[in-house]
């Protein structure tokens, strides 16, 4: 412990390589979801379409990176007995700040997310960045930390959103774009493109969450082989 | 009493924690590659789901509640107390298991600090609220989203076991085979979702 | 290790700082929350009668949804057996507020036959008379509730607007995000002479130009609870309307 307090002060706050790999490689090599397989409950349920997945990913990037910080600062004086459950009180704090903003702010937001917004709390992308990461670094490559893994979150949660909303629906953020509506729709809403395609209502549904990822989760491993489950 | 039947077979089943609403993801996608591991970890949800959430509903409605003992509506200090209690139900149950059953904490012990950030437990607590259950009425989702959860893991378990011999694509094995594997499960328990439970 | 002492001694700062935090910000967006609350549900109670109001219901401000309220709106608490009461008795009875908005109809959901019920009447621009009603019952997962608005013939649907606690996004969710769907309520007719007949939710397409709506496919049961509650709700409205008919 001394030894790295050490070296710590003798580390300027700077962006070089170290501090760009903290940022991308939760993008891809260590991807919270594809690869660590972390917070995949909230990205099951808020990604029937794009505007939640989106209030979701912004909501996750701002209780990591948070969360990471506060946990560095404090990480000397925490105690070890009861480290759990003070970063928890840590994420709950800041998931309530979160729920009172969307709930004064972005009403509508709050009111489709319902208790998906409480469940950051246990999202173990969160939790498993602090025990991971920030109780053994300074608050500023926490930062960084924080911020990259929940970036990577946000992106596959973004990815899952656009095509189930696009395939599902044939909407993004709520704009049709793609085949006809159903028959009593005709006088109301324009068709845009591909008037023939009919929405796919299993992408509407939980499980095409499920495909979806594993389908992602194909594509990742076979674009970077070293991913691969060798057990 | 009826009531209480339809709630717990409707937690287990139809509003399935896991397989309905595919909380608990991360452990659940984790510790599924045995039956053995799974089985531990079950029934250490049921346990803590069906602790949990009589202390937190008894929190809800006299601390936080406006009709509780400070009289004032306190939900925003919902999450934190939540999971306080959860992260401390779990410590105590722990040091319980430890202290009188050793071979029972052998075979649980490594799962409990992994429950804590269960969101099936937190998303339990939740629910619970947003559905406005009376207390034997949330005990009873306690007791049958803990029982549910536990199904579905053993399930999952059970078929990657089998599915390790097959000849599966590369980048598909493990992870990308337990994410299919979800959710057909997810698609096939969607089929109990008209079920009206007070036909039992 | 921390001794037993330092531990505590952090806990307890920790959690001083955390709830003072939280309850300052609670306080200072209380406000904000409440309007929120009610705003939604009377942009939802306006939703019914869109197309009455002369102006784009899709852009409509939090500002103009209070500022109908309180100009073309008359609000009315009534019980089931065709009884008005006026905001004073209704809190007298133990109610928070008198006016019909006040009502939690959550709880007096749960009252049945004992329940007081909402009633708004909206004077459009042009001096007609909308009368919206509301109705509560159960979805697939989870309550549902809607408001209808009946033109003056208290027979004539003008327009509804639905929603729900926890259906289906995609399926059951519908019955308040597809528009198109809600729009076929519009011109359906209660009664049959003096019989009620309410609104069926027909699978596989209205077969009754006059009492029956398309379902949604894939949400079957969130369409029958419509239906259902429809047909429990409007019915405790009828002596009351009976009154106004006169």
């Amino acid at each position: 412990m001394a030894e790295t307090a050490v070296i710590e002060k003798k580390e300027a706050i700077k962006f070089g390589k170290k501090e760009r790999k903290l940022l991308t490689d939760p993008l891809d090599d260590n991807n919270p979801i594809t690869v660590q397989v972390l917070g995949i409950c909230s990205a099951l349920a808020v990604t029937t379409g794009m505007k939640n997945a989106m209030v979701m990913a912004v909501a996750v990037v701002f209780v990591c990176t948070f969360a990471n910080v506060i946990t560095s600062a404090l990480r000397k004086a925490i105690p070890k007995q009861v480290r759990m459950i003070v970063q928890l009180v840590i994420i709950a704090t800041l998931v309530t700040v979160v729920e009172l903003t969307l709930k004064a702010y972005a009403f509508e937001s709050y009111k489709q997310l319902s208790v998906f917004i409480g469940l950051i709390i246990t999202n173990c992308i969160v939790m498993g960045r602090l025990e991971a990461f920030a109780m053994a670094n300074r608050p500023y490559e926490s930062a960084l930390d924080g911020l990259g893994n929940g970036v990577g979150y946000g992106i596959i949660l973004l990815m899952v959103a656009f095509i189930r909303e696009l395939f599902g629906k044939g909407e993004l953020f709520g704009y049709k774009l793609i085949g006809a509506a159903p028959e009593y729709m005709v006088n109301t809403l324009d068709s845009k493109w591909f008037g023939w395609y009919q929405g796919n209502n299993l992408m509407v549904l939980f499980p095409s969450a499920m495909f979806v990822i594993a389908v992602l989760i194909w594509v990742h491993r076979a674009w970077n082989p070293k991913l691969v489950d060798v057990s | 009493m009826g009531d209480l039947i339809n709630i717990f077979i409707k937690s287990a089943f139809i509003e399935n924690l896991a397989l309905a609403y595919f909380l608990g993801m991360c452990s659940y996608l984790a510790v599924s590659k045995t039956v053995k591991t799974a089985f531990g970890l079950g029934l250490a949800v049921i346990f803590v789901l069906g602790i949990t959430m009589p202390i937190n509903w008894v929190i809800n409605t006299w601390l936080l509640g406006e009709n509780g003992v400070f009289q004032t509506d306190l939900t925003f200090l919902r999450f934190i107390l939540f999971i306080a209690v959860i992260a401390s139900m779990v410590q105590l149950v722990e040091m319980v298991v430890e202290k009188y059953s050793p071979s029972l904490y052998n075979s649980l012990g490594i799962f409990l600090p992994l429950i804590t950030v269960n969101c099936a437990i937190l998303g339990g607590s939740l629910f619970m609220v947003s559905k406005e259950y009376n207390f034997s009425e949330a005990v009873a989702f306690g007791l049958g989203g803990g029982f549910g959860w536990f199904l579905a893991i053993i399930a999952i378990a059970a078929i990657r076991e089998k599915i390790k011999y097959s000849d599966v694509p590369a980048p598909m094995r493990g992870l990308g085979m337990a994410f299919l594997l979800t959710g057909m499960m997810g698609m096939a328990f969607m089929g109990l979702m008209g079920i009206d439970p007070a036909a039992f | 290790m921390h001794s037993t002492g330092s531990v505590l001694r952090f806990v307890l700062i920790l959690t001083t700082v955390v709830s003072l935090l939280l309850a300052f910000l609670q306080n200072g967006l209380k406000s904000r929350h409440e309007m929120n609350e009610a705003v939604y549900s009377k942009k939802a109670t306006l939703a019914s009668i869109s197309d009455h109001l002369n102006i784009d219901f899709s852009t409509i401000t939090d500002e103009q949804v209070e500022e109908i309220f309180a100009k073309s709106i008359e609000q009315v608490v009534v019980n089931q057996d065709g009884q008005a009461f006026t905001p004073e008795e209704v809190m007298a009875m133990g109610y928070k507020g008198g006016s019909a908005s006040d009502l939690d109809m959550a709880k007096e959901h749960k009252k049945g036959a004992e329940k007081m019920l909402p009633l708004y009447v909206f004077t459009k621009s042009d001096g007609k008379k909308y009368y919206i009603l509301y109705a509560r019952g159960k979805g697939l997962w989870d309550e549902i509730w809607g408001c209808i608005a009946l033109k003056d013939d208290f027979n004539t649907i003008a327009g509804v607007s639905f929603d729900h606690k926890a259906e289906t996004p995609g399926l059951g969710a519908e019955i308040k995000d597809n528009k198109a769907w809600v729009k076929q309520f519009i011109g359906k007719k209660l009664y049959d002479g003096d019989e009620f007949k309410s609104i069926k939710v027909r699978k596989g397409g209205a077969k009754d130009p006059v009492y029956e709506v398309d379902a949604i496919s894939g949400a079957t049961i969130t369409g029958d609870g419509v239906a259902d509650m429809l047909d429990d709700y409007l019915v405790d409205y009828e002596p009351f309307l009976k009154t106004l008919k006169g």
